[in-house]
């Protein structure tokens, strides 16, 4: 079974890639947990959780990718011990800990996000759905597009979850956050077929493409004070 | 029907108004724009001010065409840099919160 889809070309971009929207979303649990700190709004904090566990997810498999890439020293050693049986175990066990962390920790990120507006939570189904999202991490070690077809499912709840805060609020960076996960839905459709190595970079770049209008949706915000900065 | 305001969407208002009147602004006025009882304003008044983001000061002020003898003097409510710096940062995390519906 393949490890990673990324064709040789292209190795170590992808890992620029997930170090960019790590900055980002790490960006958006600042800007959240601040947000809590000033003005007490749980949700805020909340919301903060989804985007660490995202960014959280991406320092997982950017740590998994960049030993599987760049650590010569571990394959040599790996090659050396004339490859026993427990050690190709325990190098498996290690990148698929990694993948395992990145797939879990952002359907669970997703999932705070997409629960944030709804009025009525229920925590018995939270964790139901939790347990779901485990099984399902763990099931893609094994059906690799199980995972991207659940983010999909996640995707699409917050794009229709946050439409209707946009169809309350008509704010323009709220319309920004919805092109950004109609952009991360998008790449996780190209990312179900990624075994064509075109379709794998194309997502890639469609992730990149949602993060720079996540980053342009900070700006947005920090600009948003710009007539009390001119007094 | 609309929130109840919090605590913090108080004082930004309150900093607000005063940034919206040149950064000075009587008590009273103060207190009419911002919807607050005098007690109320009071107590946020000491808490901004033992915050150090806004200070009281008094100006002159020319009473008509008379000369300065009759000049009296009022007191004003001045918002300081970190009061601005904080209700810019307000500013941007009520955006954020819209943003978000939150």
């Amino acid at each position: 079974m393949k490890i990673v889809f990324t064709p040789e070309w292209f190795l170590g971009t992808d890992v620029m890639i997930e170090l960019f929207s790590f900055i980002i979303l790490f960006l958006f649990f600042i800007f959240s947990y601040k947000s809590y700190k000033i003005t007490k709004n749980k949700k805020s904090l909340y919301l903060g959780w989804g985007f660490l566990l995202i960014a959280i997810a991406e320092i997982a498999t950017i740590l998994t990718k960049v030993v599987l890439y760049y650590d010569m020293s571990f394959t040599r050693h790996i090659g050396e011990m004339i490859l026993t049986y427990n050690v190709v175990k325990s190098v498996d066990f290690f990148y698929e800990l990694g993948f395992f962390l990145h797939k879990f920790f952002t359907l669970l990120g997703l999932y705070f996000i997409y629960r944030l507006p709804m009025k009525e939570k229920s925590s018995s189904d939270a964790l139901l759905i939790v347990f779901f999202l485990l099984i399902s991490s763990l099931v893609s070690t094994t059906i690799y597009y199980l995972f991207h077809v659940t983010s999909l499912i996640l995707l699409s709840l917050i794009f229709i979850e946050y439409y209707g805060v946009y169809k309350k609020n008509k704010s323009k960076n709220t319309k920004m956050f919805l092109i950004a996960i109609g952009l991360l839905a998008f790449s996780s459709i190209l990312f179900i077929m990624s075994s064509l190595a075109a379709v794998y970079v194309s997502g890639q770049f469609i992730q990149l493409i949602a993060y720079i209008v996540l980053l342009v949706l900070i700006i947005g915000i920090l600009n948003s004070s710009k007539e009390l900065k001119k007094h | 029907m609309e929130r109840k305001r919090s605590r913090a969407d108080i004082i930004s208002d309150m900093l607000l108004m005063i940034q919206q009147k040149g950064g000075k602004i009587k008590p009273t006025h103060l207190m009419y724009k911002a919807n607050l009882s005098h007690k109320q304003m009071k107590l946020y008044l000491d808490e901004l001010e033992k915050s150090k983001l806004i200070i009281k000061s008094s100006v002159e002020e020319a009473n008509g065409k008379k000369s300065k003898e009759n000049s009296k003097e009022k007191n004003v409510i001045e918002i300081t840099k970190k009061g601005r710096d904080l209700l810019i940062k307000y500013n941007q995390m009520r955006e954020f919160e819209k943003t978000f519906g939150l």
